[in-house]
């Protein structure tokens, strides 16, 4: 009975799978990045891409970006520092408008006091749906983290964001723009029962191509 | 004994028996044989008897003409030149084309029977028994087979002998063939089931001598025409106008999700703060969902879907037209069958 069942269901993942285009997309985007914690403000200019490879229902969705941010109220002459992002992420669709997703986020940024490497397990969920017509689909984001790896001296209590923007999808040629607002906010133990919070949030243009 | 008389005793003594080549069988068989006897009395009587028999029996002209000419040969020879000459006309009018065989019957016989011939205007129809008949285009057709030259009227006419077309008026030598071409005489198709063709012929002073009719029954064979293509459901068109709910949709879509950009620091427990990121890219959106709501507005045209229904509509007209072409390919290829009956005269004659 149960070989019976996996092989009616590898049969039918099988018809599945065959009925199914890979369908890529990528979006390179620039933003601007704002870090605030209890060690100071920075903010700066990023550049990356992201972008997706979907295949039926399952999607591998994958993000870089890179750039300097800086001190708030600090002069041009001072040197920035480093900020590097990325994250992979394997997602499905159960619903046609919903993708859950989890993966490695990490994230890193040079500051005085040296180089913070900061490495998320995250569970996400998105919900996006057409509102102009089929040409603009609005989206929002959550996600949490289930698992943190961070080399700062606090421990890892836990890790939330989110994000939402629109993309609008050209009716006659696989292009795409992209505008995205988000938010990761992270919250640290310290040993003596103090609490140290970091915030990233940005804005995010993309333009790419999009095969969907 | 007269010449003729002679004729036949010579041509019997030789033993010659030409009238068995004629017809010496049938109905007529004891008749001929006393004629061949040279007992004409007795032919004439007994011939006249089986005629009499067969016309009551109503059997065709081509069955009695035999009886007929030897009948009026033994009448001619019994001296009874009148009562010759009546039996005479009569087969003449049973069978204009009908000639008596000079091998058989003496000159005497063939003069008188000549001269009868010469002086009795009737005619003979034939028409074939069905004829499918394209209306103006092919044509039905007729033969008329005359005894002399006359002057003939040719027509069709109802049941009740109004006229309903003349086909030809005028002289007819030895035969004739008429064509009608299946319409009446305003050019349409025949309103009624049934009609005549009748012969009239004109004795030399102008007199109608004698009729000749033939019934046609006239059935008019319509080919069924194609159904026209149902009319195009409202459900087969596209909505060429906008409805409200596409520019709802945009302008709450639009609204929601700037809400959202700006929930999302109290979403996700970062500290909030002015956000000149948040508030542009919340404003973008807000923004676009507006220009959506103003694209979509409600009672805009829509061209694509414009675009689609007028093919739609093309398409159907186009298969309207095919059947209105194929419908009148359909009506031209109407026929009209036409079953001829028995020929028949107005007035008829007894021998």
């Amino acid at each position: 009975m149960r070989r019976a069942l996996l092989l009616a269901g590898l049969s039918l993942a099988a018809g599945t799978l065959t009925a199914q285009t890979l369908a890529p997309a990528g979006v390179l985007t620039v933003g601007s990045t704002r870090v605030r914690s209890q060690s100071g403000q920075f903010s700066g200019a990023v550049v990356g891409g992201d972008g997706t490879l979907s295949f039926g229902r399952l999607e591998l969705a994958f993000r870089y970006v890179q750039g300097k941010v800086d001190s708030v109220g600090a002069t041009a002459a001072s040197a920035g520092h480093d900020l590097v992002e990325g994250s992979v992420l394997l997602g499905a669709r159960p619903l046609s408008w919903l993708t859950i997703a989890t993966g490695p986020h990490a994230r890193s940024y040079t500051l005085t006091s040296g180089t913070q490497r900061w490495v998320f397990w995250e569970l996400r969920a998105r919900a996006s749906g057409a509102f102009i017509g089929s040409a603009a689909r609005g989206y929002v984001e959550l996600w949490r983290a289930l698992s943190a790896d961070v080399n700062v001296p606090e421990s890892f209590d836990h890790a939330q964001g989110g994000e939402a923007g629109m993309i609008i999808r050209f009716a006659r040629a696989p292009l795409q723009a992209r505008v995205a607002y988000r938010m990761d906010h992270t919250v640290l133990k310290s040993a003596l029962g103090g609490t140290r919070l970091e915030t990233v949030d940005g804005l995010m243009v993309g333009f790419g191509l999009d095969w969907h | 004994m007269s010449r003729g008389l002679l004729v036949v005793a010579l041509l019997q003594a030789a033993g010659f028996r030409p009238a068995a080549a004629q017809a010496t069988s049938g109905s007529f068989a004891q008749g001929i044989r006393a004629y061949q006897n040279l007992d004409f009395g007795r032919a004439a009587a007994t011939l006249r008897r089986d005629l009499a028999k067969l016309t009551a029996a109503g059997a065709p002209a081509s069955e009695r003409v035999e009886g007929l000419v030897y009948l009026g040969a033994a009448d001619l020879f019994r001296g009874r030149r009148d009562s010759a000459v009546a039996v005479f006309k009569r087969l003449v009018q049973l069978d204009p084309r009908y000639a008596p065989d000079h091998l058989v019957f003496p000159p005497e016989v063939t003069s008188v029977f000549d001269s009868v011939r010469a002086l009795t205007k009737t005619v003979a129809i034939v028409v074939p028994p069905d004829t499918q008949v394209a209306p103006g285009a092919g044509n039905f057709s007729a033969l008329v087979l005359a005894s002399s030259f006359q002057t003939v009227d040719v027509t069709l006419r109802y049941e009740d002998g109004a006229p309903f077309r003349s086909l030809y008026a005028g002289p007819i030598g030895d035969s004739l063939h008429v064509l009608w071409d299946g319409l009446d005489a305003a050019g349409q198709l025949p309103p009624v089931s049934r009609i005549v063709l009748r012969v009239a012929s004109r004795a030399p002073t102008g007199e109608i001598s004698t009729i000749l009719q033939v019934p046609l029954d006239l059935r008019i064979q319509r080919p069924d025409t194609a159904d026209w293509p149902a009319p195009l459901p409202g459900s087969a068109l596209l909505p060429e106008r906008a409805g409200g709910r596409s520019a709802v949709r945009a302008l709450l879509g639009g609204i929601a999700l700037s809400g959202a950009v700006v929930a999302i620091p109290s979403v996700v427990g970062g500290s909030g703060g002015p956000s000149g990121s948040r508030v542009a890219v919340a404003g973008t959106i807000g923004f676009a969902g507006v220009l959506g709501y103003l694209l979509h507005r409600p009672g805009r045209p829509l061209p694509a879907n414009i675009r689609v229904n007028q093919t739609r509509r093309e398409a159907w007209q186009q298969q309207v037209a095919d059947v209105t072409a194929e419908n009148v390919r359909r009506r031209a290829a109407v026929r009209l069958a036409v079953h001829a009956g028995t020929p028949s005269s107005i007035q008829p004659r007894a021998p």
